[in-house]
């Protein structure tokens, strides 16, 4: 298993109290699979991420539980220099507005080839050619003449391009994308996802997808897994999740998706909001706003249930929510 | 970016003019030109008209300002009361004050990031609180009480350096008396360099030179201080021409013969040609680094377009 995560928690000490941002979230990814991390702003899923890559701002963060396994060896254990070496090297990251996850004042050719320079010991000047090479694979015309210009001068679309030339530099084993197009125009929404999955086949890496848009999960994804409130309630292929999902929670997000044949009629919404992750619900998290909520809901906090031999439910009635 | 240097020039136009003929009005309207002449006593009347009549001073305020404005660009900037032209006074003054003025900017540079730096990089720790601290002690405290403290306990009872600066005014001299004067803006560097990088220390960039796997080093000089620096040295540049002028109490209380200390004279003895003449070469300067400042701006941060 390429990377493998278990029991990981995450808590942020505030002023107002202490946030569990991450509560117990065990996922697995393999090669050249392809994850997608579903869920709404605040279920954890950037901070799973940041925890995975080490670049979760401690403090206020913490971590206090779990393992994070990759190729082998527990990422938390090693020495930050050792693990920094891991960063950006073998397991990459694509960040979601590339305009502020790209430096402004230096140029793009520059933020493309620090990559060879730290991790390889090139020259500059090999690492600019290799800079170019990149922006080229990721089809970005004129490459040999716009390695100089800086972020601000590139088109959105563009910048989400050089920002994944960036993560793929050094040809990770692993590449966590958060949000990669939430932040473009719907038009280069598809071309970006197009060339990211095509350059994931290419490189045969592990992909982890996070994103709150099943539009874009469907097509490219291997496994889904959905996260409430820290936790991950539901894990599943993405056919079987999308046949028949095993979580109220996520059948929620499901009917909320706008459909043709459906049109005329009013759009189902999840009711209520997501937790305050201060004060997440006892019992299972999300009973205030389920639809086939039960006392026991309130008062036991339910384990992920096999519901198949690689597909899990966090939910007491996951035999009911299935059969729909 | 030429066009807009020539635009920036002309416009230079006009705030030099009214800048020259404010200080040339203060001095020639409101005081007396001739008075500063006769020494300690009254002119008698006889002479004040006909020094007047030689200087030109029965002539309406525009022809004298026309006159003066017109010799200054010949390089012809009067004489003083003594006799000595007021360009000899400038060629002794302005080195020593140019002198003056790169220690203080060295310290501001050196000792003002430095500390920004470390205070950005420690928010909340001991060392930040207190350099902090000092630095509110030395800027709510003014010039003229750090400047004479420290002459008093460094040159009158310790000994360390000598008290009052020789005329020869060499570097060695003249580090405490840049320090008194970087003081302040040292104080405010620091500040300012100690938020910019606090602030930019949580940006989106620095977690992406983090996540790209760089050695913190780098992570901290090539991404968080170079976007942090860009206030700070357009701070420093601006306040180029504000230490040149604003030397006067420095060089009063160390007895530098550089700038601040021929305006004062000239003010206290009424010198005309001294004080104006030093003046218009100040807000030259001004202007000029100013200038230099907004063009050093598009330089270091190449979001910025001049048209």
């Amino acid at each position: 298993m390429l990377l493998e995560v278990r029991d990981l928690h995450v808590e942020f000490r505030t002023r107002d109290g202490v946030a569990r941002a991450v509560n117990g979230v065990s996922c697995q990814v393999a090669a050249g699979e392809t994850l997608a991390v579903l869920g709404e702003s605040g279920s954890g899923k950037s901070v799973t991420a940041q925890a995975v890559l080490g670049i979760l701002d401690m403090p206020p963060g913490r971590i206090t539980a779990g393992e994070v396994f990759f190729r082998g060896r527990d990422l938390l254990k090693l020495k930050e220099d050792e693990r920094r070496r891991v960063r950006g090297a073998e397991l990459a990251m694509i960040f979601q507005d590339a305009l502020s996850a790209l430096n402004p004042v230096l140029s793009v050719g520059d933020q493309l080839g620090e990559m060879f320079v730290v991790h390889r010991g090139m020259s500059k000047r090999d690492a600019r050619a290799r800079a170019v090479e990149l922006m080229e694979r990721v089809r970005i015309p004129g490459a040999a003449q716009r390695v100089r210009d800086y972020p601000h001068q590139f088109s959105g679309g563009m910048r989400q391009r050089i920002m994944i030339a960036m993560a793929l530099a050094l040809e990770p084993a692993l590449v966590i994308a958060d949000e990669p197009t939430t932040a473009l125009d719907v038009t280069v929404q598809a071309q970006v996802m197009d060339l990211l999955a095509e350059l994931q086949r290419a490189y045969t890496m592990g992909l982890v997808l996070i994103t709150h848009d099943l539009g874009v999960v469907a097509d490219v994804a291997d496994r889904i897994a959905v996260m409430y409130a820290g936790r991950i309630v539901e894990s599943a292929p993405v056919h079987a999740l999308y046949k028949a999902p095993a979580h109220p929670y996520t059948r929620g997000l499901l009917d909320s998706i706008p459909r043709l044949d459906r049109k005329g009629r009013e759009l189902y919404a999840i009711k209520g909001l997501p937790p305050n992750l201060m004060r997440i619900p006892s019992g299972c998290a999300f009973h205030p706003r389920c639809p086939m909520a039960r006392d026991v809901c309130r008062t036991d906090e339910p384990p992920l249930h096999a519901v198949d031999e690689d597909r899990g439910s966090a939910c007491h009635f996951w035999r009911e929510c299935l059969d729909g | 970016m030429g066009r807009y240097v020539v635009r920036r020039l002309l416009q230079m136009i006009p705030v030099f003019v009214g800048a020259t003929l404010l200080i040339f009005l203060m001095v020639n309207v409101m005081g007396d030109p001739v008075a500063g002449l006769c020494g300690e006593r009254q002119c008698d009347p006889a002479t004040a008209a006909r020094l007047k009549r030689d200087l030109g001073l029965d002539k309406p305020v525009w022809q004298q300002y026309l006159t003066y404005m017109g010799k200054v660009f010949t390089g012809d900037f009067g004489t003083a009361f003594n006799g000595q032209p007021v360009t000899e006074l400038m060629a002794t003054a302005f080195p020593v004050t140019v002198r003056l003025t790169i220690v203080a900017i060295l310290f501001e540079v050196v000792v003002g990031i430095a500390l920004g730096v470390l205070t950005g990089l420690r928010r909340g720790r001991p060392v930040d609180t207190g350099v902090l601290l000092a630095t509110l002690v030395v800027i709510s405290v003014p010039t003229f009480v750090t400047g004479l403290l420290l002459q008093l306990l460094l040159g009158v009872a310790w000994g360390w350096i000598r008290p009052s600066v020789s005329p020869a005014a060499a570097f060695g001299e003249l580090i405490v008396p840049g320090l008194v004067l970087a003081s302040v803006s040292l104080a405010y560097v620091t500040r300012l360099t100690r938020t910019s990088l606090a602030e930019n220390r949580r940006s989106d960039y620095v977690r992406t030179a983090i996540a790209k796997g760089l050695p913190p080093h780098r992570v901290i000089t090539r991404h968080l201080l170079r976007n942090s620096l860009i206030p700070v040295v357009t701070f420093i540049g601006a306040d180029i021409g504000a230490l040149m002028g604003g030397a006067i109490v420095t060089e009063r209380i160390f007895n530098i013969h550089g700038v601040g200390y021929q305006l004062y004279q000239g003010i206290v003895r009424q010198n005309t040609q001294t004080v104006v003449g030093f003046v218009t070469v100040l807000v030259l300067v001004f202007l000029i680094a100013n200038l230099l400042v907004d063009l050093l701006y598009a330089v270091l941060d190449p979001r910025i377009r001049y048209a």
